[in-house]
């Protein structure tokens, strides 16, 4: 026991979770062996692995986007597989703040309209919305292109608008799904950035999947993801 | 929230102009339809209860009834009364009739004549004439018009005096540059008896009344109708009137015409309570409009709902459009419920896209009905006008839209959009977050 322990909140506690798909049926498939980890709060966390290593299902379930088939997992000391299709969109929407490597903006809707989003779900008052949104694009240097559409915004300024969109309910952890797939290196860097000064200067809990090891070194933590199962975890404050 | 939705909708719907447009269609030809057809029955009801009473058809028609036996005994020695002078109508009855019922009665169209005649000067300055009797309310319902001077008035019907009003066919030439206001006229009827009448007014010949002259015939030696009060026919006549087995009420048109017609009855059966063989009898013309009027209804009801099918069709359309356009939104779909929102809030965004898109197409739907019925209406008073001008001037075609109906289409097509657009809005709501994120 360290004495971070007593000082930093767990926001993630896994143990032993299965995620298995074609349950019952012949070609039954297990992707998750039994994965247990805890992430505290204010980490920088970056789950690597290659593609099939199964990184995404697990992100999916971090994300409550979707449900372990057994083993338990807390969100801020929630058991969230036990809670109701409401419920979990209330905490994605209020708790954890998504980045894809698609983006994921919605087409029609421009930059700030996107950012707002979320706070629609959360029926917020239309000014209040407004307000945050605008300070959310300031803070990832985007309030200039408030009123453009995505189709109008290259990929680094779009990721940044979803950066931004992940903010805006002030979320326990932001889950970024490869962010900088999409996007040149340099571009990618920039984006990188942004998670470095939302996380020193802001405290975030940042959770980032990756399949790239360069960047997972950024990281102050780094869980290595291979075939289902964990097979390091380094840099942690355990 | 619900701001936000229709907001969303109306995004959405405009995104894809074209494809909302055809989307629509089906329910606009369908509110469409309803509307036309409710517009129209309901202008043709309109339109000949105005006509109907514009043509006189607004009045009662009172008659003597003879008493029939009750019981077969008595219809074995029962013999068909004979009408005495005892039994008529009485100038006194109508006259208290008038005074006594005189916020129900408007007038009553009593119409008689003294004969055909001539008024001449000398042996070629001549007019020919007919010298009618009518009552005020008569010359009412003919609608005639009074081209200059006066209409003979009540004082001149109560006191008999000989005023009369000549068609301006005779004004014309007869009196030819002459102002024929004030002049005495001497009627020589063709039973050898002469009277005298004092021109007060010339009213316009009326082809719808009085027919089309016939051409063969030289202007100057039409028979021309002049109208006197009836009582001064009965005066000069000498035939102290009788009384009257028949009698035309005008009504109040303000009030209502059964109504009306009861309280007249009533009024007159006071007169035939002790009469052994005479009773009161009125028919009233409304009553058969109304008969008209439920037929109509009933016809534009059954039209409607045939119509109103199409908005099934219409339906189908926008849900089959519905789902398309879930199919194609699936990522999106996907993206607003991983950022929270719930699967109600979901479906309800859908449905209210599938509803304004509905009221869209209701409210284009009712335009359109609206324009056809005054299109149709105005064609059709064209072809009165064509090929049948004598009655142009008693049909009126009004073009009445029925509110209740444009409500309905509205509140239908609302519902259209609820119960189409419910199952796509399910089925996007059912989606689960992940599988819609990942869609491709």
């Amino acid at each position: 026991m360290s004495e971070t322990d007593n000082i930093k909140r767990p926001i993630i506690q896994m143990h032993d979770i299965h995620k298995s798909y074609y349950i019952g049926k012949p070609n039954e498939l297990e992707i998750l062996h039994g994965i247990g980890f805890n992430a505290y709060e204010g980490e920088f966390v970056s789950i690597v692995g290659e593609s099939g290593s199964g990184k995404s299902t697990l992100m999916n379930i971090i994300g409550i986007l979707d449900r372990q088939t057994s083993g338990t997992y807390f969100l801020e000391g929630k058991d969230v597989n036990q809670l109701n299709d409401d419920v979990r969109s209330e905490i994605r929407n209020k708790r954890i703040g998504f980045v894809f490597q698609n983006f994921n903006l919605l087409p029609r809707a421009n930059a700030l309209k996107n950012v707002m989003m979320p706070l629609v779900y959360s029926e917020q008052k239309p000014k209040n919305r407004r307000e945050k949104a605008m300070e959310m694009l300031k803070l990832v240097g985007m309030d200039d292109r408030a009123m453009h559409k995505p189709n109008e915004l290259s990929g680094g300024q779009k990721q940044r608008v979803a950066i931004a969109r992940a903010m805006i309910n002030d979320p326990a952890i932001i889950l970024a799904d490869e962010p900088t797939g999409a996007l040149d290196s340099k571009t990618g860097h920039m984006v990188m950035d942004i998670f470095h000064k939302l996380h020193e200067e802001q405290g975030k809990t940042i959770v980032l999947i990756t399949h790239s090891q360069e960047l997972a070194n950024e990281t102050q933590r780094i869980i290595t993801l291979f075939d289902g199962n964990i097979t390091s975890d380094k840099g942690g404050a355990l | 929230m619900f701001f936000e939705n229709i907001k969303e909708a109306l995004t959405s719907i405009f995104c894809n102009k074209m494809r909302s447009a055809l989307t629509i269609l089906g329910i606009v030809i369908g509110i469409g339809a309803v509307i036309t057809i409710t517009t129209i029955g309901n202008s043709i009801k309109g339109t000949l209860n105005t006509s109907f009473n514009s043509l006189g058809g607004g009045s009662l028609s009172v008659y003597l009834e003879a008493r029939y036996p009750e019981t077969d005994e008595e219809w074995a020695t029962w013999e068909y009364p004979e009408l005495t002078k005892d039994d008529l109508f009485s100038e006194e009855m109508i006259e208290n009739l008038e005074n006594d019922l005189s916020d129900v009665v408007a007038g009553i169209n009593i119409q008689n004549d003294l004969g055909y005649g001539k008024v001449s000067t000398s042996y070629d300055h001549y007019a020919n004439v007919n010298v009618n009797g009518a009552s005020l309310s008569v010359i009412e319902n003919f609608k005639l018009k009074i081209k200059y001077g006066r209409m003979y008035t009540q004082e001149d019907t109560d006191l008999a005096k000989t005023t009369c009003i000549i068609p301006d066919v005779m004004a014309k030439n007869y009196f030819e540059n002459e102002n024929p206001i004030g002049q005495i006229i001497n009627v020589e009827l063709d039973n050898g008896k002469s009277y005298k009448f004092t021109v007060v007014g010339v009213y316009r010949y009326d082809q719808s009344l009085f027919g089309k002259p016939d051409s063969s015939v030289p202007e100057k030696d039409r028979i021309n109708i002049i109208f006197t009060p009836y009582t001064t026919i009965n005066k000069l006549a000498d035939a102290e009137s009788e009384g009257y087995s028949y009698l035309d009420i005008s009504v109040n048109p303000s009030l209502d015409q059964s109504q009306a017609s009861e309280t007249i009855k009533e009024y007159l059966l006071k007169y035939y309570e002790d009469n052994p063989n005479w009773t009161v009898y009125i028919y009233n013309a409304t009553e058969d409009m109304k008969i008209i009027n439920v037929v109509i209804n009933v016809i534009t009801i059954a039209i409607s709902f045939i119509a109103a099918i199409s908005l099934i069709v219409g339906g189908v359309g926008v849900m089959n459009i519905m789902l398309v356009s879930i199919t194609e939104r699936t990522k999106e779909i996907g993206v607003r419920m991983a950022m929270g929102a719930k699967k109600r809030v979901i479906r309800t965004q859908f449905i209210i896209e599938a509803i304004v898109l509905c009221l869209f197409g209701g409210l284009v739907g009712i335009a359109i009905g609206i324009i056809n019925g005054f299109i149709i209406g105005a064609v059709a008073q064209l072809f009165v006008n064509q090929f049948y001008p004598d009655y142009a001037k008693f049909i009126y075609i009004t073009i009445n839209p029925s509110l209740t109906a444009v409500l309905l289409s509205v509140f239908f097509s609302m519902l259209t959009g609820v119960f189409f657009g419910f199952y796509p809005a399910n089925k996007a709501a059912k989606m689960e977050v992940i599988d819609a994120l990942r869609y491709e």
